[in-house]
């Protein structure tokens, strides 16, 4: 089957409207990013409770019943703490910020309190109504945070030395920018739509960084071997060559990686869900940005150091 | 068939076999059913456990619990002498240390520093520079985490459960996961409650209506204060908040015994925690406490309330927990109790020694036997009590005498444990989630071969076969690595589906590039191959550093994740190298092929 063979794309004369899109695209991401992201339990401490009623209920339902709970002889009311379905409309997720003096078994407690009060359509045995139950003490998430924050860190760092080695330093920096690209950029649209940010979504995010990088390498070493018979002159013709030459790879490998995340999505239930979506925008725009952001940076830093 | 061709083939089949190798035990005894299995030897069930592919809690159902020593109550069991200097720096030291990610120590001599606290005056049985003070108690909290430990490994043992982990996490930690656990509440309070028993002496009833009175009157004192700037108000409502009528107004007597509403409980704690009523407390060396159960009864306007007794004893447990030698739950046979659970206890001789002088010194008081600072019962003692045995009544349930029965037996934690984290999955999410991935593997997998060999002919095949035995040879690396496959583990199988197919795309169009440089089929694939290569493993390394980065920053399901990651890149690039090459070298070598299906 002939697929994108021998194309011959001018892909350099869109650069300057590629650099444009991406920084607008950065730009608002760093705008959402800044207005706040929605950080899971994971990060922030709390408590998040997954239930799972015999029949349909209202949020509203689930609300009010948390309007006075019984917690240490006090009556606090959660009736204003994020409730949402969990896949199907039996199942409810209520994540609770973590409060002072919170008791022991705090999730349990509320747990407890729900089966209680809506007796009639909670499962007759409680461990059938318990789906999930999460709660991470607000130390434990600050630790978790820099650990995820110096995790990502480390692993730019790590891929950065490793281009550099392999390749050439304005190689890596351009592989490097591509790749912080892509991560603000999926964040921003990660938060737009709402998901929060778990460890698993940190999980995707660094297979993020590590598949773009994957995309930009095949590329980079294009150019690179195009360059042995070229040289740096007419650059932007050699990176243009490269990445007609690997356009049908790039597109066909992205394609099938898409297929399983797309399948992953619909198929892959609610707890996998907030992956799957990183993966797919992640994997979206850092094929994109291969092409984009890794060569035409390169081509960039080529022309103004050869000036 | 040369004999290059001939060892090539050799070791790929030696690899292949491998692979099944260790996948058997994991498929025999996935696919054995119920019955089959309820047949096995233990040591059968040792060997597939051993062998099969683990799933991790998110999958199987089960309890993940992240357990922190109390060390500021460790700090304040540890100090003598405490003032209220010291009290408002542990206060501090609470705050502080629970919302910052710094080590326990480090923001305790940092707080101490600033608060120019004299340590040796707390804590010189542990040294007389800060220095030494601060090692000596270092030393104290690690082995205090040390006999955490032992103790909740003594629990989980005897409670039962398939294959539990215990493991210490940094300084101060223990992760506890238990598999499998269909009541996650009562396994919570198994590991946490700390379990110290203590049989202390009920006060007379005239020292503690004397006591009731002065804290009457401290209140009285202290309201009078307060309420000076707010006397017109009150005059004009005449209001009378309960805790302004003194503690006695929230007691009724039940049965000779003080017993005090549940909703009041929170008012009765802020009372004990006055400064002014810890005092008194203290002079006559006294407690307060209340039952574990509460009565029910009909108040005045017809409501039920629940109703617990209070208990005025002497401070000094007169015995504790650690005379225990062995606790049983029995059923009671004789009595008011008939049929209740209640849990046997049995004392070392030191302790039986111990309870025949306290039970002959106190015929006709009474005795509180106190678990964890809530009174069981406190029967009248009759006569004295040789033999050193004593039964705990007044339990809800079997499972409640059960469970007190083993921590007893275990004995009690020197230190009480707060829950860090904690991740509790119900069996069915988790068989949910299994289902699900399994589902989304075959379709994801499906379309990718439809896919590839639309694409790719005859060597889109070639292609697919290999991706299938990338993924068996995965699967067989995770069941001999002893892997847990997890959630997100199976999430990284379906991606490497998809991205393994990556290796075989980068050969192809380089081959196929070299066809349309006008070169042979043999030559095409030698030399499409060798240049492929460079860029494959580059490629993939970037992907595996990030999982080697992931691997070691994540816990449970995450570690799974980078697991399947890191090796399914290892695993494709050999199937892309090493076996596809093989397929086409031997198609290619047996006839002269002049055109190439791709």
């Amino acid at each position: 089957m002939k697929f994108m063979e021998d194309t011959k794309i001018n892909f350099m004369k869109f650069k300057s409207f590629g650099f444009g899109l991406s920084s607008v695209l950065a730009f608002g991401s760093i705008i959402i990013l800044l207005m706040g992201v929605n950080l899971g339990i994971d990060f922030k401490g709390g408590t998040a409770i997954g239930v799972s009623f015999s029949e349909d209920v209202s949020i509203q339902e689930v609300r009010s019943s948390l309007k006075s709970v019984s917690l240490n002889d006090n009556l606090v009311d959660l009736s204003g703490e994020e409730i949402k379905y969990f896949g199907s409309q039996n199942d409810v997720m209520i994540k609770i910020k973590s409060l002072d003096n919170e008791p022991e078994n705090f999730g349990q407690i509320v747990i407890n309190h729900l089966y209680d009060s809506m007796s009639s359509k909670a499962p007759e045995n409680k461990n059938d109504f318990i789906l999930s139950l999460g709660s991470v003490s607000p130390k434990v998430g600050s630790e978790l945070s820099g650990k995820a924050f110096w995790s990502v860190v480390s692993a730019l760092v790590l891929i950065l030395f490793y281009i550099s080695v392999r390749f050439e330093f304005r190689f890596a920096l351009g592989a490097i920018l591509a790749l912080v690209h892509d991560v603000i950029i999926t964040l921003g649209i990660f938060s737009l739509t709402g998901f929060e940010i778990t460890l698993s979504t940190v999980a995707a995010f660094l297979t993020i960084v590590g598949y773009s990088l994957n995309d930009t390498i095949v590329i980079l070493d294009r150019i690179r071997e195009n360059m042995k018979s070229s040289g740096t002159v007419m650059f932007e013709s050699t990176i243009n060559k490269s990445i007609n030459q690997s356009l049908s790879r790039t597109l066909i490998t992205s394609l099938t990686t898409l297929f399983v995340i797309v399948v992953l999505l619909v198929y892959g239930g609610e707890v996998i869900r907030p992956f799957s979506f990183t993966m797919l925008v992640g994997v979206i725009v850092g094929t994109y940005s291969s092409i984009y952001i890794a060569s035409a940076l390169l081509a960039t830093i080529y022309q103004s150091s050869n000036k | 068939m040369n004999s290059a061709i001939r060892n090539r083939l050799l070791t790929i089949l030696f690899v292949f076999g491998l692979g099944i190798y260790a996948l058997l035990p994991s498929l025999r005894y996935g696919l054995m059913d119920e019955n089959k299995k309820s047949n096995l030897s233990d040591e059968q069930v040792d060997y597939f456990e051993s062998r099969s592919i683990k799933q991790g809690l998110d999958l199987k159902g089960g309890i993940y619990i992240v357990l922190e020593v109390d060390l500021p109550q460790l700090i304040d069991n540890l100090a003598k002498n405490k003032d209220n200097n010291f009290n408002q720096f542990l206060s501090e030291l609470k705050g502080e240390y629970n919302t910052s990610s710094s080590d326990f120590f480090t923001v305790f001599e940092s707080l101490a520093d600033e608060n120019e606290l004299k340590l040796p005056r707390y804590f010189i049985n542990y040294g007389k520079t800060k220095e030494q003070i601060i090692t000596q108690l270092s030393l104290q909290s690690e082995d205090s985490i040390k006999r955490v430990i032992e103790i909740i490994q003594n629990r989980v043992d005897q409670f039962g459960v398939a294959e539990p982990t215990i493991q210490k996490q940094g300084n101060n930690r223990v992760i506890v996961e238990l598999a499998g656990i269909e009541d996650p509440e009562r396994a919570r309070d198994l590991l946490q409650s700390t379990a110290l028993l203590e049989l202390m002496i009920v006060k007379n009833v005239e020292s503690t209506n004397t006591i009731i009175r002065q804290i009457d009157s401290i209140m009285a004192a202290s309201n009078a204060n307060d309420n000076t700037q707010s006397d017109e108000i009150n005059e004009l409502f005449d209001s009378g908040s309960s805790s302004e009528l003194g503690f006695s107004s929230l007691l009724i007597s039940v049965g000779g015994n003080l017993a005090i509403s549940s909703k009041d409980l929170s008012i009765f704690k802020d009372i004990l925690s006055k400064d002014d009523v810890k005092q008194i407390l203290e002079a006559t060396n006294s407690t307060i406490l209340t039952s574990d159960s509460s009565i029910k009864l009909v108040n005045e306007i017809g409501e039920e309330e629940e109703f617990y007794t209070l208990f005025h004893l002497f401070n000094n447990a007169e015995l504790t927990g650690g005379v225990i030698e062995d606790a049983q739950m029995r059923l009671s046979q004789a009595g008011v109790t008939a049929g209740q659970a209640v849990v046997e206890v049995e004392m070392n001789s030191e302790g039986s020694r111990e309870w025949a002088r306290i039970t002959g010194a106190n015929i006709n008081n009474r005795i509180a036997i106190v678990l964890d600072k809530k009174v069981h019962m406190a029967p009248v003692i009759r006569s004295q009590i040789f033999g050193g045995g004593t039964v705990i009544e007044g339990l809800d349930s079997i499972e409640e005498a059960e469970d007190i029965a083993i921590v007893l037996r275990a004995g009690a934690l020197p230190v009480p444990v707060t829950i860090a984290e904690e991740r509790t999955v119900g069996a069915s999410l988790g068989a949910d989630s299994i289902s699900k991935g399994t589902l989304s593997m075959a379709i994801g997998l499906f379309l990718v071969v439809c896919f590839i060999v639309f694409f790719y002919k005859m060597s889109g095949l070639i292609a697919s076969f290999s991706v299938m035995w990338t993924l068996i040879l995965l699967l067989g690396v995770l069941a001999l690595l002893e892997a847990t496959l997890t959630l997100p583990g199976i999430a990284g199988l379906i991606l490497t589906v998809g991205m393994s197919v990556d290796a075989n795309v980068i050969i192809f169009e380089r081959i196929k590039e070299e066809l349309r440089n006008g070169k042979s089929v043999r030559s095409a694939i030698d030399s499409g191959y060798e240049r492929a290569i460079r860029t494959i493993v580059d490629a993939n390394l970037t992907t595996g550093i990030a999982a080697a980065v992931l691997y070691q920053y994540g816990s449970g399901p995450i570690k799974g994740f980078a697991t399947v990651l890191f090796w399914g890149i290892i695993v494709s690039m050999f199937t892309a190298i090493i076996v596809t090459r093989f397929v086409f070298d031997f198609v290619t070598s047996s006839k002269n092929i002049e055109k190439l299906s791709i």
